[in-house]
């Protein structure tokens, strides 16, 4: 029953991994920005659904588009006014990583600040577990985050399918000569996938705030994993990453049969050891080019 | 009051060896890690280990804790250093968080959360430093030292092979150079000189617990390197020196909330770092901005 | 260094077609995505010569470089140096059987100066110091001089790469691949934006080079210098080998040049 239990634990927190991993490889694939921020867009969205609900009492809808709208407005104008900038004159990976990685830090404090830096948990009625089964522990909230995480697939896939701007975007992770001939400017595509990018893992903050809880420094387990799905996935495929997020997620929950929590993040790493070692390329990898 | 800035100048000293040798593969080879701190640490808890159960003699205790970083890191970089930069970020990142876990779970070893107490004073040839003017005089040689090695390894064909990697990867491969040694050499040569400021470090404070070995502590040092200035020898000394003096400076600033310094000196830096990065990617010691995608 | 350079110059007087070849490449195809940039193409490189690809913008030119040299694995096809396959290999490994490049984009070491980076291409073996001592060590920096002297940078010795104006940018390109040692040169458009002045100046070096048995491969635009150095053309466009043959023939085929001229 134990293992049952945790492979559902898996199954929710992997939904929600495979989501804000998503984003991140979303963003890197197009625009090649390693937005190492991303995590702070995590956390932004995460406080903001906390503040929504708790401080300002809010109903769970307005919540969630407070929380959507925060990380939207963060990547798009971190695209605007850091990376643009830095773009212009070199964007090299050095000077993008070091001032995405600057951005995290800020926003971890001014969260620490604001907030406090001990844990904070959304109760939500959903939180409360149901006993399915005679020792089976389920909350609603399980197959809400497997719900969710489907229906944003479902639509960015129809967004990147069928979509004009979509498949800029599909053709500027492929090849950026390709894009001119969708008629759409290389700011105007970054800008769409920040936004997409961002706004994605507003399910996967909202999930965590409800259930596990969080804290500010957050943001940094949070990149461990979209780069560590990123990897495993085959960098540049937003499917592997997702299916990457997923494995990671059940990995981490399986293994506590074993572990304790602690070593959750061991556990990543010796996934994303795993794969860098034996299969470089990740799940669906094309040949890695220098 | 020359207590106190004798232990400042001490623990700038030991800070700006973990700039310098950071400085080695961030502003020379252009590799990214994110998991310094750990080195500092593996540095720091081996040679508490050796000194309390073996001899506090500072050319036993160092040595055996460079080789154990070097060996460290060579099963991290050698991996990771066959495939893109992005990954040795990923795996470092990775690598600093399962030795936070490892440092707080492995009570034999590192104490666990309580840390390591009561670490004997080094002795060098049977003298043991107990007066804290004797370990500057030990830090600022180790420092000097770090810094000649460094400053002789860049300016040695070595050298020039790591800063080509540096500036275009593919045209260093096109030249014949066997890029992932030659950086894995890197990471292992920095990463054993960290150990060193461990091991300082640990026979200094007398003290030691997993708070100072912590991603915080890789993020403080990265930042001093970057905002000092990349590829320069001066640079990560100037940012270790000035990120070190900004708490006290700060909290002569009465209108700050004092039990926020920490944050506000986080928050510092992680401006500094994004304004320095969109005006001026060289950093305060540069003579022109650096970097150009390769 | 240079033996091998003499025993080379025999074979200039030998018959074009009858030449060694070098380097062969067999049904290469290179997919990215969706783009088929190579298809089936073959052809070899033979010493001593001077074979240029020409072909219009996208044709696949330093996609086929890239192969080559390592820098992208091909899709599907053989590529064999001297009879061995070069598949697999990495770019470092080829390089030091004796197959350089120069790039498009020149990828010069930005932050180094002009004599560090023509030394550093010498420093390939070794890792913490050079073989050969002290005596080695003069006998490169002498290299180092008459390169710098032959093309013209000599007063430009420490400076930076990236304060180069753009012409000595290129020819610290050219300055790069002479200090490899290299038996094959694939040249990127080495030429491409030179002013007159600089161009005769390039010319020269290349036919200098040539002489001393340097078999080159050109990726070169300007009809000027194809008609002038070229012992082969090789044409390329969309991925496909359209044709490869002296320059006469290929130049004088009216189909290919509607291909060329017409896409530009
Ligand atoms: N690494 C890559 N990934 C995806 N597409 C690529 C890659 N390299 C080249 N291409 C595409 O392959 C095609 C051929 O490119 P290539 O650079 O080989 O052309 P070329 O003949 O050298 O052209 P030019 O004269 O402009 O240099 C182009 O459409 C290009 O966009
Ligand atoms: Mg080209």
């Amino acid at each position: 029953m134990l293992l049952l239990q945790l492979i559902l634990n898996g199954l929710q927190v992997g939904a929600i991994y495979a989501l804000t991993a998503a984003g991140f490889s979303l963003i890197f694939g197009s625009t090649k920005i390693f937005h190492f921020a991303h995590g702070a867009t995590f956390t932004i969205a995460a406080y903001l659904f906390h503040y929504a609900l708790t401080n300002l009492g809010l109903h769970w809808t307005l919540g969630v588009a407070m929380a959507a709208g925060g990380a939207v407005l963060f990547g798009i104008l971190l695209d605007r006014f850091m990376y643009a900038p830095i773009q212009r004159h070199e964007g090299s990976f050095f000077t993008v990583f070091v001032a995405s990685f600057g951005i995290g830090i800020v926003v971890e404090n001014v969260i620490g600040m604001v907030f406090g830096r001990s844990f904070i948990s959304v109760s939500t009625s959903l939180s409360r577990s149901v006993e399915l089964l005679p020792d089976l522990y389920v909350s609603p909230l399980v197959g809400l985050a497997v719900l969710t995480s489907l229906v944003c697939f479902v639509a960015v896939h129809m967004f990147l399918m069928h979509t004009h701007a979509g498949m800029a975007l599909r053709a500027l992770s492929e090849n950026t000569e390709l894009v001119k001939t969708f008629g759409l400017s290389p700011r105007r595509l970054s800008a769409y996938a920040f936004a997409l990018g961002s706004v994605l893992v507003v399910p996967a903050a909202i999930f965590t705030a409800s259930s596990s809880g969080l804290n500010p420094a957050v943001g940094h387990h949070v990149m461990l994993i979209s780069l560590a799905a990123t990897i495993v996935g085959g960098i540049g495929s937003i499917r592997g990453a997702a299916f990457a997020g997923l494995l990671i997620g059940m990995v981490e929950n399986v293994a506590l049969w074993q572990v304790g929590t602690q070593w959750s993040e061991a556990l990543t790493f010796a996934v994303l050891f795993f794969f860098i070692i034996f299969r470089p390329s990740g799940f669906f990898g094309r040949a890695a080019v220098s | 009051m020359t207590a106190y800035i004798l232990n400042l100048v001490v623990l700038i000293s030991i800070y700006a060896i973990l700039s310098t040798t950071l400085n080695f593969i961030i502003g020379y080879a252009g590799i990214f890690s994110l998991a310094h701190a750990v080195f500092f640490g593996i540095g720091a808890y081996t040679s508490a280990f050796v000194a309390m159960n073996l001899t506090p003699s500072f050319f036993v205790a160092i040595p055996i804790a460079m080789v154990l970083a070097a060996l460290t890191s060579l099963a991290l970089a050698l991996p990771a250093l066959r495939v893109r930069g992005e990954y040795f970020v990923a795996a470092s990142l990775g690598l600093q968080m399962l030795a936070v876990t490892l440092f707080s779970e492995w009570k034999g070893f590192t104490g666990g959360i309580g840390g390591v107490i009561g670490i004997p004073p080094v002795e060098i040839f049977g003298f043991a430093l107990v007066k804290p003017w004797h370990f500057l005089i030990l830090t600022l040689v180790c420092l000097a030292l770090v810094i000649a090695i460094i400053q002789r390894l860049v300016h040695t064909s070595f050298g020039r092979s790591l800063k080509s990697i540096r500036d275009s990867e593919s045209a260093a491969l096109a030249a014949g150079k066997n890029i992932t040694v030659i950086k894995t050499l890197s990471v292992v040569l920095s990463s054993s000189l960290t150990a060193l400021a461990g091991g300082l470090y640990a026979f200094y404070m007398a003290f030691i617990n997993v708070e100072s070995f912590m991603l915080a502590t890789s993020v403080l040092v990265m930042a001093m390197v970057i905002i000092g200035g990349t590829g320069t020898i001066l640079g990560p000394i100037v940012g270790a020196a000035l990120l070190m003096l900004l708490p006290g400076a700060l909290s002569y600033l009465s209108f700050l909330p004092q039990t926020e310094i920490g944050s506000i000196q986080q928050i510092i830096y992680g401006s500094a770092m994004v304004l320095l990065m969109i005006y001026r990617p060289g950093g305060i010691v540069s003579p022109k901005t650096r970097g150009e995608a390769a | 260094m240079n033996m091998q350079n003499t025993a080379y110059d025999t074979t200039a007087a030998q018959p074009v077609t009858e030449q060694e070849t070098l380097l062969k490449v067999r049904n290469l195809q290179m997919d990215f995505g969706g783009l088929k940039a190579i298809q089936d193409v073959s052809m070899d490189l033979r010493a001593g010569i001077v074979t240029t690809l020409v072909g219009p913008n996208g044709a696949g030119k330093t996609t086929l470089f890239n192969m080559i040299t390592g820098h992208l694995k091909p899709t599907a096809g053989e590529v064999e140096w001297l009879g061995d396959s070069l598949l697999g290999k990495p770019p470092w490994k080829i390089a030091r059987q004796g197959i350089a490049r120069t790039f498009q984009d020149l990828r010069l070491f930005t932050h180094m100066t002009v004599e560090e980076n023509i030394l550093t291409v010498m420093e390939q073996g070794g890792w913490l110091w050079q073989s050969g001592g002290m005596s080695a060590k003069t006998a490169r920096q002498e290299r180092v001089a008459s390169i710098l002297e032959r093309t013209g940078l000599k007063d430009k010795a420490r400076v930076r790469a990236i304060d180069l104006a753009y012409a000595e940018r290129k020819f610290l390109c050219m300055a790069r691949i002479m200090a490899t040692d290299s038996r094959l040169w694939l040249l990127d458009e080495p030429a491409s934006g030179l002013d007159p002045n600089s161009y005769g100046l390039f010319l020269e070096l290349l036919r200098s080079e040539v002489a001393n048995g340097i078999t080159v491969c050109i990726i070169e635009h300007n009809l000027d210098i194809v008609v002038n150095i070229s012992d082969r053309i090789a044409f390329l466009d969309q991925g496909r080998l359209l044709a490869d043959g002296l320059p006469d023939e290929i130049l004088n085929n009216p189909e290919l040049a509607a291909i060329y001229f017409g896409e530009r």
